[in-house]
């Protein structure tokens, strides 16, 4: 054997010298990894890995993740308060207190003239849950506006809607260990190894321990979709019709669980009525999976010991997303599918805290999954904050997609953005555009002044990012997980806690006829108060806080203080919802099997418009890429836009391999790079939604009735060839910065 | 030493391999999986890492250690690659590990197959044979190939000669680094990051043929991994799943992979044939013509082509003035050395060849190092080239220097020079041909390289001196008969080459047909141009011979001809080359992708993960703190170790 060098000098390998690691809970996606961070002596943060013992993710990272130490060092943060007149003037750099007080006067100003409900707060999924909670108590209790909303209308809220009408309280019932006993999984448009690595990993774990049945229903060949062992590629926006007959096999062929329905459901009448519609010859010809498949799905699932579902955007978004959540739901009641090990209907949740701001931001209602619209919810809290219980409107305001309409329609004057930026995540972004124009007084609360939504701010606030900030997320699983603060916030940006604490000042002050709103400044503190307010309740959290968070790196909920005083150790995993009978949220406890007719309201194809417009997600990419856009070792697997489209479809057009082509929809047009790919059907392109002045520029975003989530997955384009590329690639490069 | 976790994780910690029959010591290409016996004295040293002197006790350090990839579970999660980067500290333009893929099918029956590669740590490794400055060392430790930074000048050779684009050069540092499989976690018994990182169940570490648990193949064979008898790759695949017969590369590379319906013994494919996966010509660009001069003649291999050219030319102009001065006589040559061309010859000759060899020495990363070209004259083509180039120069300066005097004793030292310079042509010119016969470059490992360069030799050596001695008036008949000659013949030879090229390259089941294809539609006038150039240099050249027609205008119109065919055909032998990597994504790991980011000016952009080629200084400061702090000694030792390994 040749080795070489009979004189060897020293091997040299990088060695980061991390002299500390500190630990916190991954700020991307809502899988809830515990990770570590490296400090070098210099206390600059050099290195990132996952926690070994943390039962989440067992050591495993992903791309993100691995280099998520850089997002402190990367560009575009902001370091200063900012302000100005007006939108279209430069900024100018202003003290904490002169930023907060006009923030504090602009909103009163607004809400003098116009009304209390003229003032919108948009937050958003991003933020620590008792930053959420923070939020709330100064929205609600304080300013009092009811346009208050998340932007987790844009990627949870039908899920939230489904659990909600199906169980009578949001809360996804399973957890990641249901892999390891599931006999039959069936995956609705959700790309789990591209959304959600990790937890696809958990799942590949178990398959390779177990073989059992994937079935995808997805109308993109996504790897999941290829490695599944029935892929159902689905006809956009029909999946409630897939879900109908279904429910049609599995009563027609007598599969069902009659005594779980029995004991624990109401409505099977109407359900069997209106199934009784969709035999799978009729829905095939609207989804279009042959009738066969739809039988043998149907008794697989029903015929498996523990079915599961999980499902993502590919449900959510649509006019029927909802429904769709429900039509899950159904499947699952109708088979005694909840509540036991590997049978679930589990919503794999979007952002790191989606599911904290669903729990405690108040958004939809008051804290603890505590609705607006109840009595007793509203005393309670008006009781425990301390405020006059009037001052709580009895009903639910405005969600985030119905408050642009509102600031279009002139209803809504005022604006306050916080870690969210609906110039890019909303679909449709001309008229956000135009309607953010005409703001009186919009104020953006961001770690990154970069933010395309900035450009029409009046005050600029800079807040922390990620492990700049203490407090606790909840991830997919009801898991609560802790971040440290392991790291300052650069310049004079600051936690948002911080700032929200701040304005409760101003608003809680004498003058103002209240003060006497407590906000507790550490998040440790608030945590406790949220525990109290939890107490008996189905988001039970008083058996925990802060340290044991850490320790058992993340708690699912619930754990109560009589778990704690029972000497009982909080579980490392498998804690399920709905375990023992009629245990359901609504007052009988029992769940609700609810009929779900099908509208075809969406814009499908025709001869203008051909093409469905088919959005998703990267793996390399955090949505609108303020964060992965910058870091480098995530970028450039996709740094700028592109489709997947049929190669026979780029042939008859003349669309060659990297051609720029020019995509036209009812809305606007978006120029993107071509990649021919039999991944997406010859009628289909599939644009990622991550890059500005793109896929939103052509989106239609048709809201749910039930949850107003825009359907982002269902337009119509056509494709434009262009002659002169060169400037179609500066155009292109001319979008981004980053 | 790594700081090894207390807790770490199952699938991190490396298998023991004491559970496996003791009959099964070699590999599936026969070696020996035990690197060295347990008497050598290369065992229980310290790999040094970082100048650590501790001693590892992986009881598996002297096996052969490889990849096993498992591509039925890859999802392309990017997951091994960012955890390779985190580790290595690694800009986002440079990767020891990629994932790219290929597709085939039709939707929905469409099929997409990930694959990830790093360093295969190869038993024959090319890159350490080929590395003219003894950068690479193979080690008894894991059978692991280590390149060290801090030795390589950046020329770039390894990444020329590897089959598997595992040493990455980068154009920022002008430096090659690449997979050092994680040397330091496998002294602690942990897996390499990458392997630990995987989050499809994809990627595996371990003793070579060791098929890891609930795992079932372990064959050398995938669509789009090239041959494995060129280097003896230590990597195995898993990949059960019945491809598509046809799968494409998603990136800018013109081929894909046909499946060949036999079974085949990956381990011993000698050609691409031979292969479970039959390279094809994949036109994904269509046949549109297009000249793209500009793009052909300003790439980052000009250096190159201004060394070769200008070599080729004095070394075909030194054998006329050579044979001039000694054999004159009976070769009826006398006119050549006894002219006033010859003098002011020689001189030219010498500046140009010092011109390529300032280009060639500034286009490497690190010009200051140059010395370090003949470090690897046991095994690297290239010191060969440079020691037998060097050499070439050096009896050039004397042969030019001694022929200012006329007297016997400079004349004997000429004879001397002159025979010393011929030597150095023989060796030089014969590697300069042999180092581009590289098995990972179908393009270039053809006949056809040598013809041409022996062609530009001729071609140009001899229309330089026509041009010189007809400037200086001195060109009677018969040098001019003769000289005509060769260039028909250099003419004849460049075109015969040209068309064997052309005949083996069309129905190439290799990346040859792609290099072949990029040529006649990329730069499809260029090429045609070249061509016809070259036929009318040819029809020139015989109608002069046969008309006997001589004037300085007609030379000069042949060389302007000629030397225009060489520079293009020069540039196209460079620019097309597509080499046998492993096929990449659409943005990432695609040469397509890395010019458009260049051309548009996207690469401004550092997340890009492209940079631009740049050109590096030469440091004169560092050669002198090198000069100075290297004892004597060690300049000696060093200088043995040239000959010792």
């Amino acid at each position: 054997m040749l080795f070489g060098r009979s004189k060897k000098n020293p091997i040299k390998i990088a060695d980061k010298k991390v002299i500390e690691w500190k630990y916190a809970t991954c700020g991307y996606c809502s899988t809830g990894c515990s990770i570590e961070v490296g400090f070098d002596e210099q206390g600059k943060a050099v290195s990132s890995r996952g926690v070994a013992d943390a039962d989440v993710n067992r050591g495993k990272l992903c791309l993100k993740g691995i280099f998520e130490h850089e997002l402190f060092t990367s560009s575009g943060r902001g370091l200063a308060p900012l302000q100005r007149d007006n939108w279209h003037q430069s900024w100018e750099k202003i003290s904490w207190d002169t930023a907060l007080d006009r923030v504090h006067d602009g909103i009163k100003t607004v809400q003098d003239k116009y009304g209390r409900d003229s003032f919108a707060v948009i937050s958003t999924g991003q933020m620590l849950t008792e930053e959420f909670y923070t939020l709330g108590k100064l929205t609600r209790g304080l300013i009092g506006t009811n346009n208050y909303d998340g932007n987790t209308t844009l990627c949870m809220a039908s899920a939230v809607s489904g659990y909600k009408r199906s169980f009578g309280s949001d809360g996804p019932p399973g957890c990641y260990e249901d892999f390891e006993y599931t006999d039959c999984l069936i995956a609705w448009g959700s790309n789990l190894p591209e959304q959600h690595p990790i937890i696809y990993w958990r799942f590949k774990e178990a398959q390779e321990k177990r073989k059992f049945p994937l079935i995808v229903v997805d109308p993109r060949v996504t790897m999941l979709a290829q490695n599944a062992d029935i892929h159902l590629p689905i006809t956009p926006g029909t999946d409630v019709v897939l879900q109908n007959a279904l429910m049609h096999v599995i009563f027609k062929e007598n599969l069902q669980d009659n005594d779980y329905i029995k004991a624990n459901t109401n409505g099977l009448d109407e359900l069997m009525a209106e199934v009784e519609k969709y035999d799978p010859i009729t829905a095939s010809k609207i989804c279009g999976i042959d009738e066969d498949t739809i039988r043998s799905v149907a008794r697989l699932y029903a015929g498996a010991g523990a079915a599961m579902s999980i499902w993502t955007m590919g449900i959510n978004q649509s006019t029927h997303g909802s429904d769709g959540v429900v039509g899950i739901n159904n499947l699952a009641l109708i088979t005694g599918n909840i509540g036991k090990p590997g049978g679930t209907s589990l919503s794999i949740t979007g952002q790191c805290n989606a599911m904290g701001t669903r729990e405690w931001s108040s958004c939809s209602g008051l804290p603890n999954h505590r609705l607006l619209e109840n009595e007793q919810d509203r005393k309670d809290i008006a009781e425990f904050w301390n405020i006059d219980e009037e001052f709580l409107p009895k009903k639910r305001g405005m969600f985030q997609t119905d408050i642009y309409h509102a600031i279009e329609a002139g209803h809504i004057k005022g604006l306050w953005l916080i870690a969210t930026n609906p110039l890019s995540s909303l679909p449709n972004s001309e008229r956000v555009r135009r309607a953010m124009q005409k703001l009186e007084f919009c104020v953006v609360q961001d770690c990154y002044e970069d933010s395309e939504s900035n450009q029409y701010a009046h005050v600029y606030l800079p807040a922390g990012t990620w492990a700049e900030k203490e407090g606790v997320m909840t991830n997919t699983e009801r898991r609560i997980n802790l971040i440290n603060a392991i790291i300052q916030p650069p310049g004079e940006a600051k936690p948002d806690l911080w700032i929200f604490n701040q304005m409760a000042k101003r608003f809680n002050s004498k003058d103002e006829g209240k003060g006497k709103v407590n906000f507790p400044d550490k998040a440790a503190d608030i945590f406790l108060e949220m525990g109290t307010l939890s107490k008996g309740r189905l988001a039970d959290i008083s058996g925990m806080n802060h340290e044991l968070l850490e320790k058992n790196r993340g708690i699912q909920w619930p754990y109560t203080e009589q778990q704690v005083a029972a000497g009982e150790a909080p579980p490392s995993g498998e804690k399920r919802l709905y375990t023992e009978p009629t245990t359901f949220r609504y007052a009988d406890g029992k769940a609700k099997l609810i009929p779900l007719p099908f509208i075809d309201n969406n814009e499908v194809p025709d001869e203008k418009f051909p093409i469905w417009l088919n959005t998703g997600r990267l793996i390399e990419h955090w949505h609108g890429r303020t964060k992965t856009g910058k870091i480098g070792n995530n970028n450039k697997y996709s740094p700028i836009p592109f489709i997947e489209i049929n190669p026979d479809l780029a042939f008859e057009l003349g669309i060659k391999r990297g051609d720029y082509v020019r995509l036209v929809s009812r809305r606007s047009d978006a120029v993107v790079m071509a990649t021919p790919t039999h991944r997406v059907p010859k009628n289909m392109v599939f644009l990622p939604f991550h890059f500005h002045d793109c896929a939103n520029r052509l989106t239609l975003g048709l809201l749910d009735p039930h949850s107003r989530q825009p359907a982002y997955k269902q337009s119509a384009i056509r494709i434009e060839c262009l002659d002169d590329q060169k400037a179609a690639a500066l155009l292109s490069k001319e979008m981004r910065n980053f | 030493m790594f700081a090894r976790r207390d807790n770490e994780p199952d699938y991190a910690i490396l298998r023991n391999r004491e559970a496996l029959a003791e009959n099964d010591t070699t590999n599936c290409y026969g070696t020996s999986i035990e690197t060295v016996q347990s008497d050598n004295p290369l065992r229980d040293q310290s790999l040094n890492i970082n100048e650590e002197g501790e001693v590892g006790d992986n009881p598996d350090r002297y096996k052969q250690h490889g990849f096993y990839f498992n591509a039925d579970n890859c999802i392309a999660c990017h997951a091994c690659e960012a955890a390779c980067s985190e580790k290595n500290d690694n800009p986002a333009h440079i990767a020891f590990r990629s994932v790219g893929f290929v597709e085939g099918g039709t939707y929905p029956a469409y099929q997409r197959l990930n694959i990830s590669m790093a360093c295969n740590h190869c038993d024959d490794p090319v890159c350490l044979k080929g590395c003219p400055t003894r950068a690479y060392t193979k080690f008894a430790e894991y059978g692991a190939v280590l390149q060290d930074p801090d030795i390589c000048f950046g020329c770039g050779y390894c990444t020329w000669v590897c089959p598997y684009n595992a040493p990455q050069l980068d154009p920022e540092k002008g430096q090659v680094t690449k997979c050092n499989m994680c040397v330091d976690r496998l002294e602690v018994g942990l897996k390499p990051a990458c392997t630990s990182a995987c989050l499809g169940n994809a990627l595996d570490f371990g003793v070579i043929e060791d098929i890891p648990e609930n795992r079932s193949q372990a064959k050398v064979d995938i669509p789009g991994f090239p041959r494995t008898d060129i280097t003896h790759p230590n990597i195995r695949f898993q990949q059960t799943r019945t491809t598509q017969r046809e799968m494409t590369r998603v990136d800018q590379t013109a081929i894909k992979y046909h499946r060949s319906d036999e079974p085949l013994d990956s381990c011993n494919s000698k050609t691409y044939e031979e292969s479970s996966f039959v390279p094809e010509l994949d036109p994904k660009q269509g046949f549109k013509r297009e000249w793209n001069l500009k793009k052909l003649l300003t790439s980052h291999e000009n250096a190159h082509i201004a060394f070769t050219i200008s070599a080729q030319l004095v070394m075909g102009a030194f054998i006329w003035l050579f044979l001039g001065s000694f054999f004159g006589d009976t070769l009826s040559l006398n006119y050549l050395s006894s002219s006033s061309a010859y003098l002011p010859g020689l001189v030219l000759l010498l500046g140009l060849i010092t011109t390529g060899l300032y280009k060639l020495n500034m286009h490497l990363g690190k010009p200051q190092r140059f010395y370090r070209g003949f470090y690897n004259l046991r095994h690297s083509p290239v010191s060969r080239e440079i020691a037998g180039v060097s050499l070439f120069f050096a009896g050039l300066v004397l042969f030019t220097l001694s022929a200012f005097f006329e007297n016997s004793f400079f004349s004997a030292i000429q004879f001397i020079a002159g025979l010393i310079a011929l030597v150095g042509l023989i060796f030089g010119g014969y590697f300069m041909y042999k180092l581009y016969r590289i098995e990972a470059r179908p393009f270039w490992n053809h006949i056809n390289t040598a013809t041409s360069f022996i062609a530009t030799g001729l071609v140009l050596g001899s229309l330089f001196v026509a041009v010189l001695n007809s400037v200086m008036g001195v060109m009677p008949s018969i040098l001019n008969n003769l000289l005509l000659i060769a260039v028909s013949t250099g003419l004849v030879l460049e075109i015969a080459g040209l068309w064997a090229h052309r005949q083996s390259l069309k129905s190439a089941k290799s990346e040859g047909a792609a290099s072949f294809y990029e040529q006649t539609t990329t730069y499809g006038y260029a090429y045609i141009l070249r061509n016809a150039l070259l036929i009318l240099s040819l029809i020139m050249s015989i109608s002069l011979l046969l008309t006997e027609h001589q004037s300085l205008s007609a030379y000069l119109v042949l060389s302007g001809l000629c030397l225009v065919s060489a520079i293009i055909g020069r540039a196209l032998f460079y620019v097309v080359v597509i080499p046998t990597t492993m096929p990449g994504g659409f943005f990432w790991r695609n040469k397509g992708f890395v010019e458009h980011a260049r051309e548009t000016g996207l690469a401004d952009m550092p997340q890009m993960g492209v940079v631009y080629e740049k050109h590096h200084a030469f440091k004169l400061d560092e050669l002198i703190e090198t000069i100075k702090t290297t004892s004597m000694n060690e300049k000696i030792d060093q200088f043995k170790r040239i000959f010792s390994g």
